[in-house]
């Protein structure tokens, strides 16, 4: 079968699949019409992105279609979760965005910051402080003004960045978020002090929103539900952007001054102006998360992004596979879940929930993932699929050139150089 | 030195380099312009490396000038060379290890004209063009090196030899001016060396070549004119027979090995 009608039998198939699934567990007929117009975006944009034509020309348009079609899937997903879930999913979706950021940087740059909590808090008491005082303004355009103050904080620490490497890029970053939480109380006529920001009236779902989104179960026709949308749409479209960046000629000239910057330079690229470019983008992320999870949460409180919150972000990205956008992604599933996972282990156990023990359990259950991480494969998740998909690509040439389908031994490539 | 009426690409006017009292390179005029192949040659630790990273603007001159004429540019920095049409291999092959050979040689095209950050990230259709037109190149440019075969591969699982030509490609991508080689056929076989050559005098055409070499079997039947640099002082100019008879080159060097 040639790969196109492999494809198209794909797309085929998960329309069925979706069909199906959708008419037997939405049965009301606008629910139907909803229900049909995800599936077939999803079979139709799979079969479009996926099509070998479409991803040597139209990149971009492959990669708009891929972001459509996994939005949709999740949204469509979300659809037969319950409520707590569907709301640790979006939270995920939220830390994905952060983690997007933050695999930019390191990954493509070679820049390190521990201090991402700090830059998700800015987005998050961004949004919190300008909808108190502009009630009326559009989600999108708080989400907006949240991502420009962030890129400004990433433009304030990162012009110093430029002349910092290595340890000390690090130990500034740490600086910003241990201060972080001191900078919040100490504006606490605009952050609300300790108790933090509460989002005014919450807004209400405009009833075609619901109605696309939601088909289906009712529990998710209500009021705040489909803020989870909006953040897994923003999640979309900051994919989206990101996949663009990382193919693109700005994404490369960060790899090339990542893996050789004397040689990055002979081609033109201005180290300086790379880097910060990189922290300002990173950082714009982070706030973006950051924002979303207010909106999630329908409020701020200071407590959320301390020191530790940093911490995890750089254990969930490891995790997930720093440096690669699937890794972003996977993080951000694993963030999600492990509160799941955690309930579910305190109520195993019979630990007291509200005990030391169990409040302290989610950073004891990703120090042993990180420990695990980095002994077992410090490429993360996604850098070790893509690894060993590398290497069995290599394996299968060699053993092409030489006539044989058995490849030779390779030495591992070591993917933690610099 | 250089024809009347061909103006030079790369000229050193009395450059001198001071590492802390040493004089890494004292006095040093000369220059390359279109269409000739000049090699820079002399011991270890004659100043030939430093040389080459004054003009790159690595190393700032203590005092004159590194210009370059045909841009009316002087002591520019190293991000600034690709924009007035200067290329420069590295020692060794210098290549970005986690980067394809693709894209690699893409990035010799990097200071191309492109619409910047916003651009890339709403991947707007004029850079998505350029992107295209980009990648296109570079494949075209790796198969007129005939490495069209390991485009996709990581530089760490090619040939050293290919590896070379790697370099060389994404040098040539910049469609430079003047070529600028350090120690182009270090690490290369016989046969890599002749087709190497060749290459160099094909690209003569169409640019200048300087080039830092030790091989001077590889030099000599290939370079116009050579200039022969001993503890930072140029102690000789001219064709490859005239330096060989040079007695002060005999002295200093070729007396030595041969």
């Amino acid at each position: 079968m040639s790969p196109v009608a492999r494809r198209g039998a794909l797309a085929l198939g998960g329309l069925v699949v979706a069909l199906v699934l959708g008419l037997t567990l939405a049965p009301r007929t606008s629910d139907v019409v909803a229900v049909v117009v995800l599936a077939a975006v999803a079979a139709g944009g799979g079969f479009v992105g996926s099509l070998p034509t479409v991803r040597a020309e139209r990149p971009a348009l492959a990669r708009a279609m891929l972001t459509v079609v996994l939005v949709d899937l999740v949204l469509f997903a979300t659809a037969f979760l319950s409520v707590p879930t569907d709301f640790n999913l979006a939270t995920g979706a939220g830390m994905a965005v952060v983690l997007l950021g933050l695999s930019f940087l390191t990954g493509a740059s070679g820049q390190i910051s521990i201090g991402h909590g700090a830059f998700m808090g800015v987005g998050a008491f961004a949004t919190a402080i300008w909808a108190n005082h502009h009630a009326t303004t559009p989600i999108v355009v708080t989400l907006l003004i949240s991502v420009v103050v962030g890129a400004l904080f990433g433009l304030l620490l990162g012009l110093p960045a430029t002349r910092l490497r290595g340890p000390y890029l690090a130990g500034m970053t740490l600086a910003f978020a241990v201060a972080f939480p001191a900078i919040l109380s100490s504006f606490s006529s605009w952050t609300g002090g300790d108790s933090g920001l509460q989002l005014p009236n919450s807004a209400t779902a405009p009833h075609w929103l619901v109605g696309l989104f939601h088909a289906g179960t009712p529990t998710l026709t209500t009021d705040t539900l489909w803020l989870t949308d909006i953040v897994m749409v923003a999640t979309g479209v900051a994919f989206f952007f990101m996949a663009n960046l990382f193919a693109s000629r700005t994404g490369r000239a960060m790899r090339l001054v990542r893996d050789n910057d004397v040689a990055a330079e002979l081609v033109g690229v201005g180290l300086p102006r790379t880097r910060v470019i990189a922290f300002v983008i990173s950082a714009a992320y982070a706030a973006l998360g950051g924002a979303l999870w207010t909106l999630l949460n329908n409020s701020v409180s200071p407590a959320t992004y301390g020191f530790a919150l940093s911490i995890t972000i750089l254990a969930v990205i490891v995790i997930g596979g720093i440096g690669t956008i699937s890794g972003a992604i996977i993080g951000g599933v694993v963030y999600a879940y492990s509160t799941n996972v955690i309930a579910w282990f305190v109520a195993r156990t019979g630990l007291n929930p509200q005990g030391n023990l169990a409040s302290q359990l989610n950073g004891i259950i990703f120090g042993a993932l990180l420990i695990a991480t980095m002994m077992f494969s410090p490429l993360g998740i996604a850098g070790t699929i893509r690894h060993l998909r590398q290497r069995r690509a290599l394996a299968r040439e060699r053993g092409d050139l030489r006539g044989t389908r058995e490849g030779p031994t390779l030495a591992p490539e070591s993917g933690t150089r610099r | 030195m250089t024809d009347a009426g061909v103006e030079a690409l790369l000229e050193f006017d009395h450059v001198s380099v001071h590492f802390e009292g040493l004089r890494a390179l004292d006095d040093v005029s000369f220059a390359v312009a279109s269409g000739e192949i000049v090699g820079l040659i002399g011991p270890n630790g004659a100043g030939k490396t430093t040389a080459f990273n004054v003009a790159c603007g690595f190393v700032r001159p203590s005092e004159g000038h590194v210009r370059f004429p045909a841009r009316g540019a002087s002591n520019l920095r190293p991000n600034e060379l690709a924009r007035v049409g200067v290329a420069r291999t590295l020692q060794g092959v210098g290549l970005f290890s986690r980067c394809s050979v693709l894209e690699n040689v893409m990035a010799g095209g990097q200071s191309r004209p492109s619409g910047g950050v916003v651009a890339s990230l709403l991947s707007l259709p004029g850079a998505a063009r350029a992107e295209k037109a980009l990648r296109r190149d570079a494949m075209a440019m790796l198969e007129r090196l005939g490495i069209a075969g390991v485009a996709h591969r990581l530089p760490s699982t090619i040939p050293y030899g290919t590896a070379k030509k790697v370099a060389l490609a994404r040098a040539l991508m910049g469609a430079p001016r003047l070529l600028m080689l350090d120690e182009p056929a270090s690490g290369l076989d016989e046969a890599e060396l002749d087709e190497f050559a060749a290459h160099i005098v094909e690209l003569r055409q169409t640019m200048g070549v300087l080039l830092v070499e030790h091989n001077m079997e590889f030099v000599m039947p290939l370079v116009d004119r050579l200039v022969v640099l001993n503890f930072g002082q140029v102690i000789a100019t001219g064709t490859p027979n005239e330096v060989r008879n040079n007695q002060a080159v005999i002295e200093a060097y070729l007396g030595v090995s041969e």
